[in-house]
């Protein structure tokens, strides 16, 4: 008996070995670190290099950033671990963040604040629970450029972000000092420079001056990004380091800019309103919009993801934008003090809430919510001066360089891959999470595939690109 | 034995096979598998039936053959600069089968009646690889019942006519990409029986001398057409699901290409024959593959992806020695080119030129009985594509398969 079992055991480990042997193999590159040495990989940039994504960070996007999944593709041929500043499993939604809580009759998303597992430490001034572990990832969520050289942009005044990875006992430490720390680093990631214009933008240039000027908020100039940024590749490639960086995107090829204006055109075909007023720039003067402007190539208007709220007001009498205005600018929440601030508000930039909202000089379309032809120029001047000097950066120093302004612009026009369609259309181009600006965990795996190409191809390297579909889209409400 | 039978075929029911051209199966005959899969220049046996009709009437005698085979195939996927092996298929094991029934009415006309499985393909890529919003499974199959006469004109020269009438049944399913809060994906399954469809299988055996024989034979194209399938889709996160509706049916139609075979044999003794065929196979009639719903799906009342194939040729030799008078041994190859263009390629059929090797033994238990077995292995040519035209999954696909079969000859 004993023997029969024996023998069967053979037959059957025999049986399986011949079926494994079976197995069809292929005969693929190997893969190879070219000339790099990926041992200690860092990254350096902002909120796209942080993995944000839905207006938040948190656990589930910092597991998926793109420097994350480029560290595992490094694995692959030689890349050493790569730790980031996660927030904590118990705190998983970090910062909070939205999700997709269904879509309205007309077809609309209704998005909603995740607000539970935070990991807010401090509301007012907004802070978060401290990592302050040695970390490969640097990023720090909405950084410019110009604040790399800024003491105290680590401080509880500064950035929260870069706050929550600065030592308490170095609050005053600038990112780039940070960044000098950093000598043993063998390869580096930094992509950088988007927010020097795109916070302009995705606040249409409503705050770049006037009333209400806020820095943060207006196009760095070239000089300060020119200088700035040669100083972080200085730091970074002081040991003779091979990296990539990349450029900046093109605003226009985000689903922020381009979702809203169709929805506003067919509001205004419906109504058969001739044209809009609104505001431009950070002052009081008024511009006419017809239709036709919207969404256009040449002498265009956007209307901003953030004018949605909004949008399906024109007509009406009401000063509902300035009312959540004023209860977000005023110092204090007392309802007197916010009266104040709106009155002063709607003096400053000639505002009659009376009047019939984006029909009337008196009642215009806030300058916030849209984005017109010659603030699009300021910005498309900006972004090109700014991408030249990445790429002459790029150039003299023999770093990779992924293009992300081309790449993005490619994608504009759709495309598709392992049967699933592309494109930057809001929720269904799969490619941008619910903020409109940046991408979702799958859109992350393309820009990761992309930078390893432009690597690859620098450094004589063949480091395996991503398999994009392990990677989530835009997740759906299981029940309405 | 009946019910032994009856398991059998419904086994095979529910399993089909895939590993030729395309989709479809070469495997109709014990002896012949053994022999390069040739037979259309022979008298095979029974299952000239199948090989070429012309052929039955100088059968000589009545018999019935059963027979099968296990068909292990194995398919392995890389994804594009993936430096290495990124999916294989778990396939089912594959049964295509044949039985044969010839009854010799007299020296000049025969008449018999075969069922057999030209067609199907069962390929199972499971829903977590790359390419699962293209396919996770595809089962199709189709059989052939295939009443046939045959007329021997002279001693030389023999004809023979066969109606096919068909069966087929296709099942396909894919992730679809939408995903649920907790990150799993929506999937659809298209499940169809095709409605019965008609053709016809002749052929022409032409016998000059003892030792050469010539036979030219033709199967004719038919068209599956499923109406009606059922469309069904499971785990839709409540705001998609208007877009995949409950209750949608397809209509969707794939040819079986036509065959037209040429073979020869040669005994230059006794104990020697030598066969080779060439098939030329109309593939072409496969342009798309287009499913029509019944109300529209993710937007769109259809689904369409070109196919274009591209008609084909077969070789084949094979040989059967008499090592005693009871033992056959037999041996062939083949190479049976592909239909399928560059920048067509599909998960469902990842197909390339494939070469074929095989071997068989036939022993004779008794006047009347005889056992058939047979082994063959298909090697398809490592194939990358951009999959760029066909909608399907871009990489480099390579397959083999191993198929022993065997069989059971009764003579009356």
């Amino acid at each position: 008996m004993k023997k029969f079992f024996y023998k069967s055991s053979v037959l059957a480990l025999m049986a399986g070995m011949f079926l494994t042997s079976c197995d069809p193999e292929i005969d693929t590159p190997s893969s190879s670190a070219g000339e790099v040495n990926f041992a200690k990989y860092i990254a350096i940039g902002n909120s796209l290099t942080a993995g944000q994504g839905d207006g938040g960070v948190y656990r589930e996007g910092q597991l998926n950033s793109y420097p994350a999944i480029m560290a595992e593709q490094f694995k692959t041929v030689g890349g050493g671990e790569f730790t980031q500043p996660l927030f904590t499993e118990e705190q998983r939604n970090g910062t909070g963040y939205l999700r997709l809580a269904g879509f309205t009759a007309q077809g609309s998303p209704i998005t909603a604040n995740v607000t539970e597992a935070l990991a807010i430490r401090s509301v007012s001034p907004r802070l978060y629970t401290k990592y302050l572990e040695p970390i490969n990832n640097l990023a720090v969520p909405d950084i410019k450029v110009a604040d790399v050289k800024t003491a105290g942009y680590g401080s509880t005044q500064g950035n929260p972000h870069f706050e929550r990875i600065t030592p308490d006992n170095n609050s005053s430490q600038t990112y780039l000092q940070r960044i000098q720390q950093s000598t043993d680093h063998t390869f580096f990631s930094m992509w950088i420079g988007n927010n020097d214009v795109l916070s302009y933008a995705t606040s249409g240039a409503a705050f770049s001056g006037g009333a209400l000027n806020s820095n943060s908020r207006t196009i760095t100039p070239t000089a300060t990004f020119d200088a700035n940024y040669s100083e972080l590749l200085t730091a970074l490639t002081a040991g003779g380091q091979k990296g990539v960086v990349a450029t900046i995107p093109d605003v226009t090829a985000i689903p922020f800019f381009t979702t809203v204006g169709p929805s506003v055109q067919q509001l205004l075909a419906a109504n058969n309103i001739p044209g809009l007023v609104a505001l431009t720039g950070s002052g009081s003067s008024r511009i006419q919009i017809a239709p036709a402007q919207i969404n256009a190539a040449q002498n265009g208007v956007y209307f901003l993801l953030t004018s949605s709220a909004y949008a399906s007001l024109v007509g009406q009498r009401t000063g509902k934008y300035w009312r959540d205005l004023a209860r977000q600018v005023s110092a204090s929440q007392d309802p007197l003090a916010v009266r104040g601030t709106l009155a002063g508000l709607l003096l400053a930039y000639q505002v009659d809430t009376t009047a019939m909202f984006g029909l009337s000089a008196g009642n215009p379309i806030p300058s916030a919510l849209i984005l017109d032809a010659a603030e699009q120029q300021n910005v498309r001047t900006a972004t090109e001066a700014f991408n030249n000097i990445i790429k002459a950066q790029a150039d003299a120093r023999g770093l990779a360089l992924f293009d992300a302004n081309a790449y993005f612009n490619n994608v504009k026009t759709g495309f598709g891959k392992n049967g699933v369609a592309y494109s930057p259309a809001f929720i269904t181009g799969n490619l941008f999470s619910l903020d409109g600006v940046h991408p979702t965990p799958r859109g992350y795996a393309f820009v990761a595939s992309e930078m390893i190409r432009a690597i690859n191809s620098k450094y004589n390297a063949n480091v395996p690109t991503v398999d994009e579909t392990q990677y989530r889209t835009v997740l759906f409400p299981t029940q309405q | 034995m009946k019910s032994k039978i009856l398991a059998f075929l419904g086994s095979a029911l529910i399993s089909g096979t895939a590993m030729a051209g395309g989709y479809q199966v070469n495997l109709a005959g014990q002896r012949q598998i053994g022999m390069g899969h040739t037979g259309t220049g022979l008298v095979t046996g029974t299952s000239s039936i199948f090989f070429n009709p012309g052929a039955m009437s100088h059968l000589g005698y009545s018999g019935v053959t059963i027979g099968g085979s296990a068909l292990v195939s194995r398919i392995a996927h890389s994804a594009p600069e993936s430096n290495g092996v990124t999916a294989r298929t778990d396939n089912p094991l594959g049964t295509p089968f044949q039985v044969y029934g010839v009854y010799n009415i007299n020296e000049k006309f025969s008449a018999g009646l075969g069922v057999y499985t030209p067609f199907g393909s069962t390929v199972n890529w499971g829903d977590e690889w790359s390419g699962r919003y293209g396919l996770n499974q595809l089962e199709l199959q189709a059989i052939y019942v295939q009443p046939t006469v045959s007329y021997a004109i002279t001693e030389k020269l023999g004809i023979g006519i066969g109606l096919s009438y068909v069966i087929g049944s296709v099942n396909l399913q894919r992730s679809v990409p939408v995903q649920n809060q907790d990150g799993t994906e929506g999937g659809i399954e298209l499940d169809g029986g095709a409605e019965s469809a008609f053709g016809f299988n002749a052929g022409i055996f032409f016998q000059p001398t003892e030792k050469f024989s010539i036979g030219v034979n033709y199967r004719s194209r038919v068209d599956l057409k499923v109406e009606g399938g059922d469309v069904m889709f499971s785990n839709i996160p409540a705001a998609a699901r208007g877009n995949f509706p409950d209750g949608t049916t397809f209509n969707a139609e794939l040819p079986m290409p036509s065959t037209l075979s040429v073979g020869i044999g040669f005994k230059p003794n006794e104990r020697l024959t030598l066969a080779a065929d060439i098939s030329h196979v109309g593939w072409d009639a496969y342009e798309k593959l287009r499913f029509d719903f019944s109300q529209n799906v993710a937007g769109s009342p259809s689904s369409e992806a070109a196919r274009n194939y591209e008609n084909a040729f077969i070789y084949r030799i094979g040989g059967e020695y008499m090592a005693t008078d009871a033992l056959a041994l037999r041996a062939g190859a083949y190479l049976d080119k592909t239909p399928v263009q560059d920048g067509y390629l599909t998960p469902e059929t990842p197909d390339s030129d494939s070469r074929g090797l095989s071997a068989g033994i036939g022993y004779s238990v008794s006047e009347n009985f005889s056992i058939d077995a047979s082994f063959l292995y298909i090697n398809k040519k490592e194939r990358t594509d951009a999959a760029n035209l066909s909608s399907g999954i871009a990489g480099t696909y390579k397959s083999v398969a191993y198929i022993p079969g065997i069989g059971l000859n009764f003579k009356f």
